[in-house]
């Protein structure tokens, strides 16, 4: 055992050399193989161009080409590391000539979003929140989708009060106007009681 | 003195219908010899000795100063360890290093027991280590190989990392028996035993390696499909169409659930000496190892 060493190629299985041709394949299939467990589904990996449509005037999908980012430093203490790695993200794209985006969102960010649009019509938005490039880059996408559905909920109508607070808000009503009366009726009857008493 | 046949005949048919003697169903009858009280009419002390009524001291008494097992207060936070798994990390930047340094072999699917085999990375069973975790503290920005990994945690960083550059990741799980065997396949190989099928994750671990959010190998593929392009959405990257890829078919090879070597069947018996695999033919093995 002790002799024994393990990278002397007993198998090439073992060994990170390249070109050797090593037989992964197997037709091997269990009880608990994919197939049995999703017996419904492809079982292939594809890339789909798009989340499955919504109704909705936007589905969430943002298209990366069509934005311009920028990396650059970010500000803060850091030392070498903040003066060296370049963690900022800025993120912006003409806003008007957006035509990955509804026409009615468009209107309604220039209206909502007008203090992030600069002199040429440009949204920028700009992250420099965490240490780390790519996590910056979320965010400033995430910024960017909440703007996005914020848009579309403002235009949206307000959702119908539900039964149960529209019976709260009717005993709420009804309590207000009995205590109201009964101050009311308490006060009366004090006033009255400082008149004299009349006979009939 | 002549005993009647038909008493015989009738005690031979109660014995016949009567249970096999055990020692659950026999006992000592009443006038047996009773436990001596030691020594002639007891022995006087009994075996007690006749110096002094001895006071039996407690279990662990150490004469005075605080015995062992009281030294040593109870601690809430380990009182599950055993059941706790660990999952020593290699950062993305320790894997490009790997692939670089030539450790790794990018055409063909990457795996636990080909990181253990690179002879840089460590893990030890005995401390309750379950596997590589994959993490992107490191070297998000430097990862550029294209490669077919499987991992037993990953985060969302290095999912992303490794998506973003055409390849495939999944997580899986191997219990403690089968990585005996991955970790070092050399030193089992040796050993002569059939090659083990896995078990499935224990119940806190089976959502994580059920969820297409965490490429997990008992995840439905579609679900996974969907959660690529999502990542990538939430991560800012172009998806690169892997359909598209020449090395499409290795960097969708998977293994089965209960396989723990590529192209090797659990059962199997790999012979290192005569150079062969020895395969069960026995039914009762077959279907064992097919469930």
């Amino acid at each position: 055992m002790a002799q024994f060493n393990r990278f002397t190629g007993i198998f090439p299985l073992f060994r990170a050399i390249k070109g050797i041709k090593v037989n992964h394949s197997s037709n091997y299939k269990s009880a608990i193989a994919l197939e049995n467990l999703y017996p419904n589904s492809k079982l292939t990996l594809t890339t789909p161009s798009k989340i499955p449509e919504t109704n909705e005037k936007f589905n969430g999908y943002i298209p990366v080409k069509e934005l311009q980012i920028t990396y650059s430093r970010s500000s803060g203490p850091g030392g070498q590391n903040v003066n060296t790695v370049s963690t900022k993200v800025d993120l912006r794209f003409h806003l008007e000539s957006a035509t990955w985006l509804n026409e009615d969102i468009r209107a309604k960010l220039l209206e909502i979003q007008k203090n992030k649009l600069n002199k040429e019509g440009y949204l920028v938005i700009k992250s420099d929140l965490t240490r780390q490039q790519h996590m910056n880059l979320a965010d400033c996408l995430s910024k960017l989708r909440k703007m996005i559905w914020a848009a579309c909920a403002a235009d949206a109508p307000a959702p119908a009060p539900s039964a149960e607070f529209l019976e709260m808000a009717r005993r709420r009503k009804e309590k207000a106007a009995r205590e109201r009366l009964l101050e009311k009726r308490s006060r009366s009857m004090t006033k009255q009681d400082r008149q004299a008493p009349s006979l009939d | 003195m002549a005993v009647n046949r038909n008493v015989v005949d009738r005690a031979l048919a109660v014995l016949r219908a009567l249970p096999r003697v055990s020692l659950y169903n026999i006992r000592d009858h009443d006038h047996r010899k009773k436990k001596s009280a030691r020594g002639q009419h007891g022995g006087g002390t009994h075996g007690h000795g006749k110096k002094f009524r001895q006071n039996y001291l407690p279990l662990g008494f150490e004469s005075g100063n605080t015995p062992f097992h009281l030294r040593f207060g109870m601690e809430k936070y380990y009182k599950r360890y055993r059941l706790e798994r660990e999952y020593p990390p290699v950062s993305l930047l320790m894997l490009q290093k790997m692939i670089d340094t030539n450790r790794l072999d990018t055409t063909q699917p990457i795996d636990l027991s080909s990181i253990c085999n690179t002879g840089v990375y460590s893990m030890n069973i005995n401390f309750n280590h379950h596997g590589v975790n994959l993490t992107d503290e490191e070297g998000f920005d430097q990862f550029c190989a294209k490669i077919n990994i499987e991992v037993q945690w990953a985060s969302e960083g290095a999912i992303a990392a490794i998506e973003r550059n055409g390849g495939v990741i999944t997580t899986s799980y191997y219990d403690p028996l089968c990585l005996h065997a991955v970790t070092d396949p050399a030193r089992f190989f040796l050993r002569g035993d059939p090659i083990p099928k896995r078990m499935i994750p224990p119940e806190d671990a089976i959502e994580y390696y059920s969820s297409a959010d965490n490429r997990g190998y008992l995840a439905d593929p579609e679900k996974v499909s969907l959660a690529r392009l999502a990542l990538a959405q939430k991560y800012g990257y172009e998806l690169p169409k892997i359909e598209d890829d020449p090395d499409y078919t290795m960097l969708t090879m998977r293994k089965d659930p209960r396989q723990i070597f590529y192209g090797l069947e659990p059962g199997w018996v790999v012979s290192l000496k005569d150079k062969a695999i020895l395969k069960p033919k026995d039914k009762e093995l077959l279907e064992y190892y097919r469930t």
